[in-house]
């Protein structure tokens, strides 16, 4: 990976490396394995929401007709764009472009926060209808069916646990921006862009697979 | 103590024919176990000291082939083992499949109690009479957490789930009574949550259901209440709390706060259960039960006051039902 | 015990590679000596230390619950205190124990400490993370011990819904958060090592070079990476469900309670190979150096560590076969669970014939593994036992399965813990400690823990259910006799605490290498300077290079 990085790019090796190669390769493992661990963590929910659409479709389907299909789908784009800005900041990092990549970090710091704006008013729309069941004073709207509830309750996990990644995302993000846009940075911590970078794929993957197992496969029979 | 003392037993009560079978599975699957891991202890104890430093032994290597000598102590003890899979699951199977003729018992578990109810309609909390030679068939479910049915005479537990059925189903060849337990942890009175099963000739059943099922049986099951919904902490003699005690109660006067004096019957217990604050009591003591209005069941009440009124005119609650 | 006594054990053994003390940097204890220099260490030895102490306290305090569980059992009816006191205490002794001892024990320490010495590396890969991972694991487990000690938790270690959602009105919140909280320190903790593993191996250190210690750990921590997420789903859904009604377990609230036994025993099952493989390990580094004996059989060995973290993965539902679930899965569950048979027993019988026709020197941490073998074939195979449906249902949920556990865990792992932790002293300390009281605290806590635990085995099969604070007369006997064990055992752990720190200030000096053991970390001074050797270690020809080798296995080390 070392190859292919412009004049002055590069990293500074910590004293427990004897080279950066080895440096380099042990960072991107790392965080392959933490990405591995977080996607674990959202399979077993996912899995939960795809027992509970098998064992009772049509209560999943009826809950799912409440969520706001266009917004979830508008939610993926501004997703795949962000991922595409971070791709861009890599890129700019590798040939050293420090003002461009700083840039290419804050477009997706944007993107990554008008997802949560859009989640944010998503969440809003289901407490007008009464999609929130766990709300004591406000009745469930398919009071019903209960395995709708069980449903509408594991979304509301997913799509938080979600957010709540995006939203660290963008603060480490933006934290790292700050760093990144200062002189030397590239010298010594070209690595942290990659290795973030992982990280945010990673976010904009889960979404990837939640959007059909949440909203795409119960559109209705 | 003498030899047949039950603490020196250390084989339980077998009563039924799966149970038999399963002691037999048991016993085999040891002498298995015996096999496979005397050798290895010995040899250990025998290397430990044939082996010792400085001993004159013979170290030349024996020159084995090690990749034969580990496949095969891989495999034999697995494929020795599976015998007893394939045995085992065909004794679980036999047992999850019940005959369509079981006779069926309704069984409900909740904190900290069981209630069981014979297809003829009488019930028992806690304690269980059933006939032998009959396939029994429980039907359990759970009316808050997860509890499980546990009667070791016949091998048995299954979970009460609170959603769904179980069952378990049995054919008991011995008249006797054992033990009868919940065996998955359900909160603070857990272990409390248990009684006996006794298991009858089919005349003695029939004559129980008749006479006994309906009288004794009602105020076991009231004393189990009693249990269960906590009253005895406080009203049982001896307790910290010196709530007033059921000697004598039934039937007799009682002298009120404000001067009145009533008699302590059926309908006035009920309501003093339902509504602890109203009538307060002579005598100066505080008042601190909480009102049971709407947390005891009609027909609990019922058995509550009919335990009430068997009570002994001196002594202990288990009495009553001695 | 006379001081002759004391050094006679380790004097016959003159040291293997002799001590330079002239011109030798300072050790990694005494580099620095502000408390600063402790909290705020990121060397792998220093926070394997830091483990050690707090794992240590956690023991204690675990330990301390066990007694009063004992205690309460002596009499049947409960007459020595409440039902609810009875709870909390084995709640807490589970929770400390599981989540705060055994999980941690050998990797955070020995793990921590090792690994880097035995693959010829200066450091963990990231040791930043490393301190934070303690970090993480002090304050999870901090928190949920100011739970359970100010407002007491009783819903046992494994949390089932809905009693610890809904019927539970004990701190069960605070809780669920620490044991999250701790499970994020695991994940960190497997991170660092299956990095370090891939990337940090000195130059000519093979994976087949590898000490069995580093596959069991490397196994471990695929166990870390892989279950210890989905536990955290399960009670991240506790906790919502708890704290703000979104049920998922609660059929009150349209949820299913058996679906959080089954997220819950996918990650405790592989828990169990999380606490019982670096216990392998230990074992595999201790049989050697003690019979003089190459290891037998060690790419079996090391491929039966990846093949135990693989199986376990797929036998969760043995612990639910009287729940209900259907047959069918109960039969698969039951035969994939024999199939765990397999890799133990080449551990087993592998161990065993590394003793045969070795030179056998039976100190402190031999007897140790020996009393691990014996314990560990016996609570294997009690596994077995449960794993036959038609037994199960007659011994689940009973003192048959408290005594199989505690054969495993306590027979296993803690046992193979002590064994590290004296084989290791010399080097983590410097200092020798005294091997007659390190043998007469072996026996004695092999004695006391067998009295303690067999008589469970009988307690269950005559059909007493675990988790009772009160019990029928008839089984009085053999739970005082239990608990006259539990206080032998007792004594045996109270006498390596203080003889092992006793050693500390007044033990005698340890040479780089007093057992004369093979393995990088005997390569270097006793204890290692900071950055772990003072010259690129050697990397051996071929992995336990003792004098006494077996020609047969040409195939062993290709």
């Amino acid at each position: 990976m070392s190859e292919g990085l412009a004049e002055g790019v590069g990293v500074a090796r910590a004293h427990q490396f004897e080279t950066v190669a080895q440096q380099r390769q042990a960072a991107t493992l790392g965080i392959w394995a933490w990405l591995i661990t977080e996607l674990l963590l959202f399979s077993a929910l996912f899995l939960v929401a795809l027992i509970t659409r098998i064992e009772h479709p049509e209560a999943t389907v009826a809950a799912a007709r409440h969520l706001k299909f266009w917004i979830g789908a508008t939610n993926t784009v501004v997703l795949l764009c962000s991922s595409l800005t971070m791709s861009m900041a890599i890129e700019f990092s590798r040939m050293g472009w420090q003002r461009a990549m700083v840039r290419a970090l804050l477009a997706t710091a944007a993107l990554g926060s008008l997802f949560l704006v859009l989640k944010a008013y998503e969440y809003y729309a289901d407490w007008e209808e009464h999609m929130m069941p766990f709300l004591a004073h406000r009745p469930f709207a398919l009071e019903e069916t209960p395995a709708a509830r069980l449903f509408v309750n594991l979304y509301y996990v997913a799509t938080g646990l979600h957010a709540l990644h995006l939203f660290t995302g963008i603060a480490l993000l933006l934290g790292m921006t700050w760093m990144a846009a200062k002189a030397g940075f590239l010298a010594r911590h070209q690595n942290w862009i990659e290795v973030y970078g992982l990280y945010w794929h990673f976010i904009d993957l889960v979404w990837i697979l939640a959007f059909p197992i949440l909203y795409v496969v119960n559109r209705g029979p | 103590m003498t030899p047949d003392h039950p603490a020196l037993q250390l084989w339980p009560v077998a009563a039924s024919a799966t149970a038999v079978e399963t002691d037999e599975l048991i016993l085999a699957f040891t002498v298995l176990t015996l096999v496979l891991t005397v050798p290895v202890f010995i040899a250990i104890t025998w290397f430990a000291l044939r082996y010792r430093e400085g001993s004159e032994a013979d170290r030349t290597p024996s020159g084995i082939r090690s990749n034969l000598i580990e496949i095969s102590w891989m495999l034999i003890p697995f494929l020795l083992t599976l015998v007893f899979f394939a045995w085992g699951a065909k004794l679980f199977i036999q047992s999850k499949n019940p005959p369509p003729d079981a006779m069926v018992v309704e069984v409900i578990g909740r904190q900290w109690m069981w209630k069981f109810q014979h297809p003829t309609g009488q019930s028992e909390i806690n304690d269980l009479h059933l006939p032998i030679g009959q396939p029994i068939k429980l039907r359990i479910i759970s009316q808050d957490v997860i509890h499980a049915l546990y009667i070791p005479a016949v091998r048995m537990q299954i979970d009460a789930l609170p959603d769904r059925y179980t069952q378990m189903w049995f054919k008991a060849d011995k008249v006797g009574t054992f033990h009868l337990y919940c065996s998955e942890y359900c909160g603070t009175d857990h272990s409390v949550m248990g009684g006996k099963v006794t298991f009858m000739n089919p005349g003695d059943y029939q004559d129980w259901l008749v006479h006994a099922g309906a009288q004794q049986g009602k105020v076991a099951s009231g004393r189990a209440l009693y249990q269960a919904y906590g009253c005895a902490g406080c009203h049982e003699p001896g307790s910290a709390v010196r709530a007033p005690g059921f000697a004598g109660l039934f039937g007799s006067q009682v002298g009120l706060a404000d001067g009145r004096t009533v008699t302590a019957d059926a309908a006035w217990l009920r309501e003093k259960i339902l509504n602890p604050n109203g009538d307060r009591l002579a005598g100066g003591g505080k008042q601190v039960m909480p009102s049971f209005a709407g947390r005891i069941p009609e027909q609990e009440l019922g058995l509550l006051v009919d335990f009430i009124r068997s009570y002994p005119a001196t002594g202990h609650a288990a009495e009553a039902t001695r | 015990m006379s001081a002759s006594g004391t050094i006679e054990g380790a004097a016959r053994r003159e040291p293997h590679v002799p001590e330079s003390t002239i011109g030798r940097k300072p050790d990694y204890l005494h580099a620095e000596s502000t408390l600063r220099s402790w909290f705020f260490t990121t060397d792998h030895k220093r926070i394997a230390i830091l483990y050690l102490t707090s794992i240590t306290g956690f023991f204690v305090i675990g330990a301390l619950a066990a007694g009063v569980v004992r205690l309460a059992l002596i009499v049947p009816n409960g007459a020595i205190m409440t039902n609810d006191t009875y709870n909390k205490a084995f709640t807490i002794h589970g929770v400390v124990m599981v989540w705060f001892f055994l999980i941690p024990s050998i990797p955070a320490t020995f793990g921590n400490f090792l690994i880097p010495l035995m693959i010829g590396a200066k450091d963990l890969a990231f040791p930043k993370l490393n301190l934070t991972s303690w970090y993480v694991f002090m304050g999870g487990a901090l928190f949920t011990l100011v739970a359970v000690v100010l407002g007491g938790v009783d819903t046992g270690w494994t949390f089932y819904a809905p009693l610890s959602t809904a019927f539970s009105n004990s701190w069960v919140l605070p809780a669920l958060i620490g044991v999250t909280i701790v499970g994020f320190s695991s994940i960190l903790t497997g991170l660092n090592f299956v990095v370090t593993i891939h990337t940090m191996r000195a130059p000519g250190m093979t994976w087949f070079k590898l000490p069995i210690f580093v596959w069991a750990h490397y196994a471990t921590s695929l166990i870390f990476l892989l279950a210890t997420p989905v536990i955290t789903t399960a009670l991240v859904l506790l906790i919502a469900e708890r704290a703000f009604h979104v049920g998922v377990f609660d059929p009150a609230f349209g949820g299913d309670p058996v679906l959080f036994q089954h997220l819950f025993w996918f990650y405790s099952h592989p828990a169990v190979y999380i606490m019982v493989l670096p216990g392998m390990g230990v074992i595999s580094e201790i049989v050697p150096a003690f019979a003089r004996k190459k290891l037998f059989g060690y790419r079996f060995v090391a491929y039966a560590s990846i093949g135990l973290a693989s199986v376990t993965f797929f036998v969760w539902g043995h612990h639910m076969f009287v729940n209900g679930q259907s047959d069918l899965a109960s039969l698969v569950f039951s035969a994939l669970s024999f199939a765990v048979a397999v890799p133990s027993a080449v551990k087993v019988y592998n161990w065993t014939a590394t003793i045969h026709k070795g030179s056998l020197r039976l100190d402190t941490p031999m007897l140790y593994a020996m009393g691990y073998i014996g314990l560990f074939v016996l609570g294997g195979l009690t596994g077995l036992y449960l794993a036959t449906l038609a037994i199960n249902q007659h011994i689940h949920a009973t003192y048959f399965v408290v005594a199989h556990f505690h054969y495993i865990m306590v027979g296993g792992t803690v046992l193979a813990f002590l064994g590290g932790l004296h084989f290791w002293w010399p080097k983590f300390t410097g200092r020798m400690y005294s091997e007659p009281w390190g043998r007469v605290s072996a026996v004695l806590i092999f004695l006391g823990f067998n009295v303690t635990f067999f008589p469970q085995f009988i307690l269950g099969y005559l059909g007493m259910p675990r988790r009772y604070a009160t019990y029928p007369p008839e089984f009085q006997l053999l739970n005082v006799l239990s608990s006259a064990g539990a206080t032998i055992l007792a004594a045996g752990y109270l006498f390596p605490m203080l003889y092992l720190v006793y050693s500390l200030w007044f033990g005698r000096k340890a040479p780089a290498n007093p057992w004369d053991a093979r393995g990088l970390e005997w390569e270097t001074a006793s204890p290692p300077p900071t950055l772990n050797f003072e010259r690129p270690p050697e990397v051996p020809r071929i992995p336990y290079d003792y004098p006494i080798q077996a020609t047969e296995a040409k195939d062993q080390h290709r």
